[in-house]
């Protein structure tokens, strides 16, 4: 029989539509409301020099957000993002310690720290993608084999990474601050990234797996290239803290991985996959960052601090979930 | 045969076969770590570890991805606030029990209220909550001198009670009793089932979706507290996130114990041999004479190993 | 020789055969029509061609040669493109995204939207001015209707330009035009020399289009014949058996006995409106059985589901044996003496993974307020309700997946028998299970409405319909439009309402 369906047409909105293209709109609009109560606090703290700062501590937590979210992309999680962190870590620091300070050394071990993260990468692929375990708790299983293998490197904190490595880091080119060139090489990365198969391959996959396998789609090797990219922007995330720690340790990244993920849910990235941007990771990580400094321009009591930054971040984690999904209904 | 075969791929009888493995590879590594002394210090140490997991796989067993991340940091809090009410006197101790299960359930409360009337994924919810308890760590600890645990609760948790066995092993073993009647006979263990199963069908048979669900993480906070005044009688005195190291591991239990994390499915009789297994596991790693990293190595390996024996996902190709 | 020859294909799950015995063989050029009744092995057969469902035994080939299916990717290699029923879109994607998803157009390492646009268009013209309003080829997915779901799902089949097209039920949302387009197309496509595999439940449609028809029964396949050469009680028998008729529909049409009924209204319905049905009313009265007619998805369910607290309700009264009732949620409702029974089991009745006990009780909890859950007063309590329904199954403790479809439903509608509701609703109560089951809840039906107990029962089989419901109410737009009683429910009365313009 022929279904002449009575429900009404529904148009969406033009909200709606505006969202569904730019779903990082409320994390901007929590980014720069933020970024106005620091600058109120603190006039100081939106100058040029506070940016840096910000950008230099906070680098490593965005790229660390982006490579969660190729993985959330495909409604994974990886909980070892932190732990591959430390290890790439604790490995450039201790090759630059034996190829000794110099640009060579420098690039030698950036390369094979990214060689590290993507074999980090693929060996959660396999655990999780073939043969298909827990996300969650498979991926708790190697964060704490890679710390194992991180202690093995370097078994106690405080290595120091070569001048040239942090000079460079905190430096600046051209009298611009050189993180704010990485900042731009890497939206041209993530801009470029945003348009290849794998961005929508990775969401397909997380909008319906079983779908987009019906469809001829390589799941399994899809999902397998979304944990790679996420250990390959663990490594760079890893440099970034090398540059503004100077120094190795084991365990560095461990407190990551959370807030990792907090920055991904604050982006308007649904933890269940399917949907979502980079871009509102990106200003996720940076609004985590923004909320530390609020509360300590704003004069909350020392002790008070961490109470007040987690409770704004439960806060706005809420608020993102809830803004979101009204705008998008 | 086939009866024979399902039985060993039960569980629990996979658990209780890997635990007897476990001790006696250990004993073989280390002679005297299967000795009926160390068992008990083991048993001490997994019961800690299975009394959040009974919170953490009520919760896993509603479904909707169902998971607490926040027990850690309930565990923590619970200790100091027990530690600060007793300050070493069993005068403190009415007072602690209560204020560290009101603590628990507070925050279980207000975890189940936004993951229901919200609808914050549990994941998202417990995470930002984590966040607020290790801030409200710092503001508790700040002033007060670290407490210290009353006598009569660390003869509770390390001296023997009854038979040769100490309290906490009573507790554990009462807790398991009442979880199994709890889920197999009583009308709310068949509705936790049925919401974590098929959440649409229960609401249509007239289950009280939300009230459940909030109850879920209202008691796993409660657990999480009776675990950390526990860990406070077990340590002597309160420090710093003690409990950070139970809100994985918790999840690992109730895997282990044959739970899925997707909900509807397994039980707490498995939970509690996964959580001796992890302890047993650990208690291996630590005795043998490896540095931090291949322990760490092994651990991890392991874990992924054994991940194996339990519910993969399904093929795509069926 | 054949395109495609498949034979002695099987596939098992667990202790059920879904297909024991599959042939098909399939010539370039031609509409090959697979029909069979719910569970007969269809889609199974479909999901083995096309890759995603991997046969325990047999052998396909293609072209004249053997071949080994190794995945759907391999299937697309092969040429092979299907339509799947639950369709395999991603919802947060656009509709072009999704039209050419499975092979994106790429320019260097980046997907190329230009030309990934220019592609969708293509397969998006063949359905200009069918498409509906709201249908864009950068509207997402999940904001479409489902007949426009469907229609981007035939466009993705069709984007593959395979050789051999499968349809798995296509048509079962799209309206007339829709559907007619479609036709066309496939007419179209017949001349290209490709080879289709199409399935539907609609006889006029398959022999519409069809060239020839396979029939599966119990997951064996019985024949294959030329649609010319036959016609449709053939094709019927083919697909029924030996099996009896449905009961119900060979029973005499049910005599009102005047002294079994009486008058008193059960439910009373006045100006009820909500999401997709707006002012409905209507009485029914104890030992009555109101059947709601009409085409899919005019209101019925969505009226019986309303009713039960399960959809939010906009206007309207409701009175429950003379006393107001305000269906806030299905356990108010509940409370209040109404059982409501979904088509859909899956979704809205079964317990996945959970024992039968427990799928049986959770009704009897509600009513009896219940805290303890004593498994031998509940067997006690749960064994006449089963029995009722003539229900086979081992035993209370085993998991209720290991029942039939049609058992597993007997188990939902008993759940609402163990303590006797005052009104039943029965939203197409019989969707997918099979002809003895029908028959034996259709004998309850009857017996229940007989005690006293008001049933509301909207079925999408008119047949069923026709012979159990003492008063037909059809539903059309959303609105009741016709009421049948008596000497006017005829099956020519209800098409005649059915189909008529609002």
């Amino acid at each position: 029989m022929v279904d002449a369906v009575s429900q009404p047409v529904r148009r969406p909105g033009a909200l709606k539509r505006v969202l569904e293209r730019f779903p990082f709109l409320p994390v901007l609009i929590i980014f720069v409301a933020l970024l106005a109560l620091n600058g109120l606090y603190q006039p100081r703290s939106v100058s040029l020099v506070g940016l840096t700062g910000l950008v230099k501590t906070y680098l490593a937590l965005v790229l660390l957000a982006v490579a969660q979210t190729y993985v959330v992309y495909a409604g994974d999680i990886d909980l070892s993002a932190g732990a591959i962190v430390s290890l790439v870590n604790v490995v450039i620091v201790s090759v630059m310690a034996y190829l000794g300070d110099g640009t060579f050394s420098v690039l030698g071990a950036m390369v094979i720290g990214l060689l590290v993260g993507l074999a980090c990468g693929i060996v959660n692929g396999v655990v999780v993608a073939v043969f298909r375990l827990q996300a969650i708790v498979a991926t708790f299983a190697t964060s704490i084999f890679f710390t194992g293998v991180a202690l093995y490197v370097m078994p106690v904190a405080g290595t120091p990474a070569p001048a040239t490595f942090w000079r460079t880091y905190g430096g600046r080119i051209l009298e611009i601050p050189f993180v704010f060139w990485l900042a731009i090489v890497l939206a041209a990365i993530l801009y470029m990234l945003a348009r290849t198969r794998l961005a929508m391959q990775l969401l397909a996959v997380g909008d319906d797996a079983q779908g987009a396998y019906q469809s001829g789609l390589p799941v399994t090797a899809i999902r397998m290239r979304g944990y790679a990219m996420c250990g390959l922007f663990a490594a760079l995330a890893a440099f970034c803290v090398t540059g503004d720690t100077a120094s190795g340790d084991p365990l560095v990244g461990g407190a990551m991985t959370l807030n990792s993920v907090a920055a991904v849910v604050l982006g308007g990235t649904a933890l269940a996959g399917g949907f979502g941007t980079v871009v509102g990771s990106v200003f996720g990580a940076l609004s985590i960052g923004l909320i530390s400094s609020v509360v300590y321009f704003i004069g909350v009591p020392s002790e008070w601090q961490n109470l007040a930054r987690g409770a704004a971040i439960l806060l706005a984690l809420m608020a993102g979930v809830l803004v979101g999904r009204r705008m998008r209904s | 045969m086939s009866a024979v075969l399902d039985f060993a791929k039960r569980p629990l009888v996979v658990a209780m076969v890997l635990i007897v493995a476990l001790l006696f590879v250990g004993n073989v590594l280390s002679p005297g770590f299967a000795s009926s002394q160390q068992i008990m210090r083991l048993l001490i140490v997994a019961a800690l570890l299975g009394i959040v997991a009974a919170g953490q796989n009520l919760v896993i067993l509603g479904g909707r991805e169902g998971i607490d991340l926040s027990v850690g940091g309930v565990v923590s809090l619970s200790a100091i606030v027990a530690g600060n009410l007793m300050s070493g006197s069993d005068a403190g101790i009415p007072l602690a029990i209560l204020a560290c299960v009101a603590t628990g359930a507070f925050f279980g409360l207000l975890n189940g209220l936004g993951v229901t009337l919200l609808r914050i994924p549990p994941l998202v919810m417990t995470l930002g909550m984590l966040g607020v308890l290790q801030g409200l760590l710092v503001v508790i600890r700040q002033g007060i001198p670290s407490g210290r645990a009353a006598p009569a609760l660390s003869q509770f948790v390390t001296q023997p009670l009854l038979f040769g066995l100490p309290g906490i092993i009573w507790l554990w073993i009462v807790i398991g009793i009442v979880m199994a009647f709890l889920l197999a006979r009583t009308v709310y263990g068949h509705r936790i089932y049925a919401i974590g199963s098929n959440e649409q069908a229960a609401w249509m048979a007239g289950v009280p979706v939300r009230v459940i669900r909030v109850s879920l993480f209202v008691l796993s906070g409660v657990f999480a507290a009776i675990a950390g005044m526990c860990l406070l009688g077990y340590s002597g005195s309160s420090f710093a996130n003690v409990g950070e190291q139970y809100m994985l591991p918790s999840i690992i239990a109730v895997v282990f114990g044959g739970t899925s994390l997707a909900g509807g499915k397994g039980a707490y009789t498995g939970t509690m041999a996964g959580a001796v297994m992890l302890t047993v596991l650990q208690s291996i790693l630590t005795t043998v004479n490896i540095d931090e990293s291949g322990r760490q190595m092994i651990f991890g390996a392991t874990l992924l190993v054994l991940m194996l024996f339990y519910g993969r996902g399904r093929a795509m190709r069926a | 020789m054949s395109k495609l020859k498949i034979s002695g294909v099987t596939k098992v799950y667990g202790a059920t055969a879904a297909l024991s015995h599959g042939d098909l063989e399939v010539d370039a050029g031609e509409v090959h029509v697979l029909i069979g009744s719910n569970g007969s092995g269809k889609s199974t057969l479909c999901k083995i061609v096309a890759g995603s469902v991997k046969p325990d035994s047999g052998t396909v080939v293609l072209d004249g040669k053997e071949v080994v299916i190794p995945g759907p990717q391999g299937a697309k290699a092969l040429g092979i493109g299907i339509f799947y029923q639950e369709l395999s879109l991603a919802g947060h994607r656009t509709v072009e995204e999704n039209i050419c998803l499975p092979d994106l157009p790429m320019r260097g390492p980046f997907v190329d939207r230009t030309a990934l646009s220019e592609r969708a268009a293509r397969y998006i013209a063949l359905f200009d001015g069918v498409t509906g309003d709201g249908f864009a080829p950068d509207v997402t997915v999940d904001a479409l209707r489902p007949d426009q779901r469907q229609l981007v799902e035939i466009m993705k089949a069709l984007a593959t330009e395979a050789s051999v097209l499968i349809f798995d039920e296509p048509t079962s949302a799209l309206d007339r035009a829709q559907a007619e387009r479609f036709f066309d197309i496939l007419r179209r496509l017949k001349g290209d020399g490709r080879a289709m595999i199409f399935i539907s439940h609609r006889m006029d449609e398959i022999f519409a289009i069809g060239d020839r028809v396979t029939v599966l029964r119990d997951g064996r396949t019985i024949g294959t014949m030329r649609i010319d050469e036959t016609e449709p009680q053939a094709v019927v028998r083919m697909m029924v058996g030996d099996e009896p008729a449905l009961a119900a529909e060979a029973a005499p049409t049910p005599i009102v006995d005047a002294t079994a009924k009486t008058t008193d209204v059960a439910l009373s319905v006045r100006g009820f409106s909500g999401q997709g049905f707006s002012n409905v009313d209507f009485e029914a009265r104890k030992g009555e059985i109101l059947g709601f007619g009409g085409l899919h998805g005019q209101g019925q369910s969505a009226v019986l589901r309303a009713l039960f607290g399960a959809l939010p309700v906009s206007a309207g009264n409701v009175e429950l044996s003379g006393n107001a009732h305000a269906p806030s949620s299905p356990r108010a409702a509940i409370r209040a003496g109404l059982a409501y029974v979904s088509g859909d089991r899956g979704r809205d009745g079964v317990i996945q993974g959970r024992p039968i006990l427990e799928n049986v009780t959770p009704i009897h909890y509600l009513r009896d307020r219940l805290f303890l859950a004593r498994p031998s007063a509940l067997r006690e309590k749960a064994k006449p309700a089963m029995d009722a329904l003539n229900t086979r199954f081992a035993g209370f403790s085993h998991p209720i997946g290991s029942l039939s479809g049609g058992n597993q439903q007997k188990i939902v509608i008993a759940r609402w028998l163990i303590d006797r509701p005052g009104v039943l609703l029965l939203d197409d109560p019989t969707k997918g299970i099979d002809l003895s089951a029908k028959a034996d809840l259709f004998s309850l039906i009857r017996r229940l409405a007989s005690e006293g107990l008001a049933i509301l029962l909207y079925s999408s089989e008119d047949a069923e319909l026709l012979s159990n419901a003492d008063r037909i109410l059809v539903f059309n737009g959303g609105s009741v439009t016709r009421e049948l009683t008596g000497e006017t429910r005829t099956r020519f009365n209800l098409y005649e309402a059915a189909y008529e313009a609002v």
